[in-house]
């Protein structure tokens, strides 16, 4: 009956602005791929594609967004002559790039993103939040106040939490964690972050009245609670036990989906790419799909390349296109070669990596 | 039977308070003797401390029927500040796992509240039927007869779920009934002989203020002004979300109050931030649908202004009560605009269905994906209605929706006393004359002369304090 979303899927949030920092002055983008990556559409070549673009930490970022709203940004830019778009294709153009160049400098700039991926983040910020309000209330010793409303299973949890920790001293403990990790941000983000917590006679601030305070868009004020988020997570994992990292208790989660987990950890172990299908009841090329999602999504190190690439395939596509940019590698090049479209694709993922460490 | 002075004891006990509010002992006395009770009380009279205090001195289950989540969710939190911990919410935005285990245990709570789409599960209904609710409490009961059968058809069939939960005893509450609604939330919950306890729905202390406008510039203006001049705190309504963003927008950048928008778009994070500054005096100005403030208790509102016509007398009653319910002098301004009736014609068109959408939507049944209207046509072909009795149905609800809007276009034009009519739509005795009544009785609407002009401007924005002092103040280290 009544529509409810949560802070961190947020409504649709992408404004023109946000458009411009996908795309390239040099090369042309696929805007369905980047309108693929921000819905969270896990196929190899949407995958793939964001790898390229540098683009995978957004990664389902913007659930909510419509064919309607991006196609009504590129229009806007096109119009504006920041943007050239061919088929669905887009390039900036050197208006467009004197613009990406003004925006990198003038807006908020993500710089912990791609922990989105490793953890739910959603969950962890109502726990956290909560947790905060109840520390807070109770440092002043008030026992009846309204509490905040957060999804049933976050309740209970915070209820375990608050009983496990209750003897120590948490508002010491939350008082010194945040402050730890609030000190080493920039003032403006700090303050951002301190004015979005609630607690003792502090309802909190909302995140628009955050964004006016700070002359944002609402995009980009999502953006920065988004990361800061991600920033305080991944600043939280690398601290020593408290009260405070349990809340990150069981909401790890791999980058790639539980599917091709299960694969890639057969293969690992052993099984051939036929008998996981079999014992799976998938079909072969499904198989192949997530082995290239396991290779996309996770270090070189923590893939298997040297199992399905031989070191002798390997030269032999390396020679084949020693002196070609990736991105205009093509398959129908290798119709000597004994060689899938798939272990193409795998090379191309497993160059794009070795290239991109390089820089 | 239960005697006054055990009500007394635990109103002291559980509210501190020695004295009930008029109406609340007669509600009580009446359910004590076992008689199913229409309580008709004024908003801000405290409809909740009836049941509360029943099932406090009882020890038995009450269930009450409430038609919104944010109403439920507040209603049981309210509950809980107090200290009261049994008491719970079923509704359609819990977990399956939290659902169940609610529906597990209902023994152990004394206040569970429902949705009446909840109740009519199969599944709940014989949960609750198994633990003998000792009172059903059917609150705003009003809805009942108002939203009639094109929204929310379930509503309908409550009077047929309170035979299946074993005829419990019943109180029905509203602040808002004329005697024609009265007689059909009777009919329709099949208690024609239950007792009524009615006290006069005037609230004195609000001035009654209806301002006309040709342009809708001219409108918003005016609402800038108004904002401007009148002591806050306060509360807009409109019919809109998206005009109540904008308007807390254009109120910010040219005002020196505080305004947020509250509905139900907002994400929970967001609604608790802003109904507790709200509450804090930290906002001073909300821009509402009819979503806020059904739970919201806050008594120093100094004004309520709707934006856009309400759906009907009854609605804008309930919604101006919000205002001044610690006694002091408030008011309460309809802006409209000429056309604005148009917009609540199309929105009640929009909901109810033809003729010929009837007898289509009858023959086919509903897909995935089908209109709203399919769905509620094939919910009365399955509750055994034939075709031209919801024909009928529906006929008479575009005459009832017709002549409620034209009621109320009444009072936006009638050039008597508004008070007045409003007694007389109630049917409710004209009140000794009220001093400060409406703006047919005065030169107009004057702040100055009600008390209501801001003495000072409130200060512009929060002070920006550090997060240093921010973490300090959170864990008491300061
Ligand atoms: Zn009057």
């Amino acid at each position: 009956m009544v529509c409810k979303r949560t802070l961190m899927v947020g409504e649709e949030t992408m404004d023109a602005a946000e458009l411009i920092g996908y795309l390239s002055p040099t090369k042309p983008r696929r805007l369905r791929v980047i309108e693929n990556i921000l819905i969270g559409k896990r196929t190899v070549s949407t995958l793939y594609w964001g790898m390229r673009y540098h683009q995978l930490a957004w990664l389902g970022y913007d659930k909510q967004l419509t064919r309607q709203t991006m196609d009504g940004h590129v229009e806007r830019l096109v119009h504006d002559g920041l943007l050239s778009v061919t088929d669905t294709n887009a390039v900036l153009t050197k208006k467009g790039a004197e613009r990406q160049q003004v925006l990198r400098q003038t807006r908020y700039q993500p710089k912990a993103l791609p922990v989105r991926l490793t953890v739910d983040l959603d969950t962890f910020w109502q726990r956290f939040l909560l947790a905060t309000q109840v520390v807070s209330e109770q440092s002043y010793q008030t026992r009846k106040y309204y509490p905040l409303q957060v999804a049933w299973p976050v309740k209970q949890m915070i209820k375990k939490w608050y009983q496990q920790f209750y003897s120590a001293d948490l508002s010491a403990e939350f008082n010194a964690v945040l402050t730890r990790f609030l000190k080493q941000l920039a003032v403006r983000e700090a303050t951002f972050f301190s004015r979005l917590l609630v607690g003792h006679d502090r309802p909190g601030e909302t995140l628009l009245q955050l964004a006016q305070q700070n002359g944002l868009s609402s995009s980009e004020a999502h953006l920065m609670l988004t990361d800061l988020a991600c920033q305080f997570v991944h600043f939280l994992r690398a601290q020593s036990d408290s009260s405070v990292k349990a809340l990150l208790a069981g909401l790890s989660r791999q980058p790639i989906s539980e599917s091709a987990l299960n694969t890639l950890n057969r293969f690992q172990a052993g099984q051939a790419l036929e008998e996981i299908g079999h014992q799976r009841r998938l079909k072969v090329s499904t198989v192949k799909e997530h082995l290239l999602e396991a290779a996309i999504m996770l270090p070189v190190d923590q893939f298997p390349y040297e199992k399905l690439l031989t070191p002798q395939l390997q030269n032999e596509l390396s020679d084949q296109f020693a002196t070609q940019n990736l991105d205009d590698w093509q398959f129908n090049q290798l119709s000597n070669t004994q060689v899938a479209f798939w272990q193409f694709r795998l090379f191309e993922i497993l160059r794009s990596k070795q290239t991109d460490d390089q820089q | 039977m239960i005697s006054n002075d055990q009500f007394y004891q635990t109103l002291r006990l559980r509210f501190g308070f020695d004295s009930f509010r008029p109406g609340q002992l007669e509600a009580l006395t009446s359910l004590a003797s076992g008689q199913n009770t229409l309580a008709v009380l004024p908003t801000g009279a405290g409809k909740t401390l009836i049941y509360e205090l029943y099932g406090a001195v009882t020890h038995q289950l009450v269930l009450v029927v409430s038609p919104l989540i944010s109403l439920m969710q507040d209603q049981v939190i309210s509950l809980n500040v107090r200290g009261e911990k049994r008491a719970a919410a079923l509704t359609s935005q819990m977990s399956r796992s939290e659902h169940q285990w609610v529906v597990n245990h209902l023994k152990f709570y004394r206040y569970l509240f429902v949705s009446p789409e909840m109740l009519s599960q199969p599944q709940v209904l014989a949960a609750v039927k198994a633990v003998k609710p000792g009172l059903l409490v059917v609150d705003e009961a009003h809805c009942i007869s108002t939203w009639g059968p094109d929204f929310r058809p379930e509503y309908l069939l409550l009077g047929q779920i309170r035979h299946q939960l074993g005829d419990p005893l019943t109180l029905m509450t509203t602040a808002t009934a004329t005697n024609r609604v009265k007689a059909d939330i009777k009919r329709k919950m099949q208690l024609s002989k239950a007792a009524e306890i009615i006290q006069p729905v005037d609230r004195p202390n609000i001035f009654l203020d209806v301002e006309r406008f040709e342009a809708a510039d001219d409108k918003d203006a005016r609402l800038v002004e108004l904002v401007s001049e009148l002591r806050t705190p306060g509360v807009i309504y409109f019919s809109s979300k998206k005009k109540a963003n904008e308007m807390a927008e254009l109120l910010n950048a040219k005002t020196s109050c505080r305004v947020a928008a509250y509905h139900a778009d907002l994400d929970a994070e967001t609604r608790f931030k802003v109904q507790q500054q709200f509450m804090q005096d930290q906002l001073d100005v909300i821009c509402a649908t009819s979503a806020f403030g059904m739970g919201i208790d806050k008594n120093n509102i100094r004004f309520v202004i709707h934006y856009h016509l309400p759906g009907d007398l009854e609605s804008y009653w309930q919604e101006i009560g919000r205002a001044g319910r610690d006694g002091q002098q408030s008011v309460a301004i309809l802006l409209y605009l000429s056309g604005d009736e148009q917009l609540s014609q199309f929105l009640s068109d929009a909901t109810v269905p033809q003729d010929d959408e009837i007898s289509y939507y009858f023959k086919h049944q509903p897909q995935e994906n089908s209109a709203e209207k399919a769905n509620l046509i094939w919910f009365y072909k399955q509750h055994g209605y034939r075709e031209e009795q919801i024909k009928l149905a529906f006929t008479k609800r575009r005459e009832q929706r017709a002549l409620a809007l034209s009621q109320l276009m009444t009072y936006v034009r009638i050039p008597t006393c508004k008070r007045a009519f409003i007694q007389g739509y109630f049917g409710q005795p004209i009140a000794s004359k009220v001093s400060q009544c409406c703006v047919n009785d005065s030169e107009g609407l004057d702040l100055q002369q009600l008390g209501l002009l801001v003495s000072t401007p409130v200060s512009s924005g929060t002070q920006q304090a550090d997060w240093q002092t921010i973490i300090a103040q959170l864990f008491n280290f300061s």
